[in-house]
């Protein structure tokens, strides 16, 4: 019998060890840069996707939240970036490996317009393989909390 | 040991009386909603605020349950309810309260990448 061969790892120390190979890296390494990019620049396709609104009962959100969200965002892009080519994630930078993907996902799919399941089915080969790849990258990560 | 519930000697309800021999009691007034709070003449609205996450078709389910376990805190079972409920219903409230605290689930949901937001109970 043939194990399937898993891309994130909880180990008995408690470190996650990242199975990726460069192929795989480079994938999240592209999804990463995306996201550092798209909450740097305001021209960026992904930026209002980055900014929904909080309370759109209001013309405005609190600029408070707004603030923290783009701190957050920021922080754990960054973390996800600088630990890109480490072998094994402590929690925290699993979490920010998990919440960068997950928004990369969603901001590619609104970016692209895959707002249902038939859409989504309905993208070309190369945009379904990236969000099929990503899907694969979350549900591993997720299985590791 | 077991405690009483009411002071003995008390009426277990409040005494319906129109003799006028209590008129110093006022009638007990009811509200439209349970939060509303009566103070003097003028009334206080307090509604809650909910947190709403909203599906999507690209977020694998198991990614939902471990964001909602680690913002919230909340056991594994209700996380997977919660999750189900978006998946089906097309949106669910996650969380309930006071708008400060709901603004601040809100971001952290949208920092991990889902899509939410707050609203005012109606």
């Amino acid at each position: 019998m043939v194990g399937r061969q898993r891309i994130f790892v909880r180990r008995r120390d408690g470190r996650i060890e990242v199975r990726l190979n460069d192929v795989g890296r480079s994938v999240a390494r592209e999804a990463f840069g995306h996201v550092v990019a798209a909450e740097r620049d305001p021209n960026h396709e992904w930026h209002v996707i980055l900014n929904a609104p909080i309370d759109p009962s209001n013309d405005q959100d609190d600029p408070v939240a707004t603030l923290n969200r783009e701190h957050d965002t920021s922080t754990n892009a960054e973390l996800a970036v600088m630990t890109l080519n480490d072998q094994f994630l402590n929690d925290a930078e699993a979490w920010a490996w998990l919440c960068t993907l997950q928004v990369a996902l969603r901001s590619t799919a609104i970016a692209n317009g895959l707002l249902s399941d038939e859409k989504l089915a309905a993208c070309g080969p190369e945009l379904l393989d990236y969000v099929r790849t990503l899907q694969a990258f979350l549900f591993e990560l997720a299985d590791c909390f | 040991m077991t405690f009483p519930l009411y002071d003995a000697g008390l009426p277990l309800r409040p005494a319906v009386c129109d003799t006028g021999v209590v008129g110093a009691v006022k009638p007990l007034q009811r509200t439209e909603s349970d939060t509303e709070v009566i103070t003097g003449d003028a009334v206080e609205t307090r509604r809650p605020w909910n947190v709403v996450v909203w599906n999507d078709p690209v977020t694998p389910m198991s990614v939902v349950v471990v964001i909602f376990r680690k913002i919230f805190g909340y056991s594994n079972n209700k996380c997977t309810q919660l999750m189900m409920t978006v998946h089906h219903e097309g949106r669910c409230i996650v969380w309930s309260g006071e708008r400060g605290r709901a603004q601040t689930y809100c971001v952290k949901l949208q920092v991990a990448g889902l899509q939410s937001t707050i609203e005012q109970e109606q």
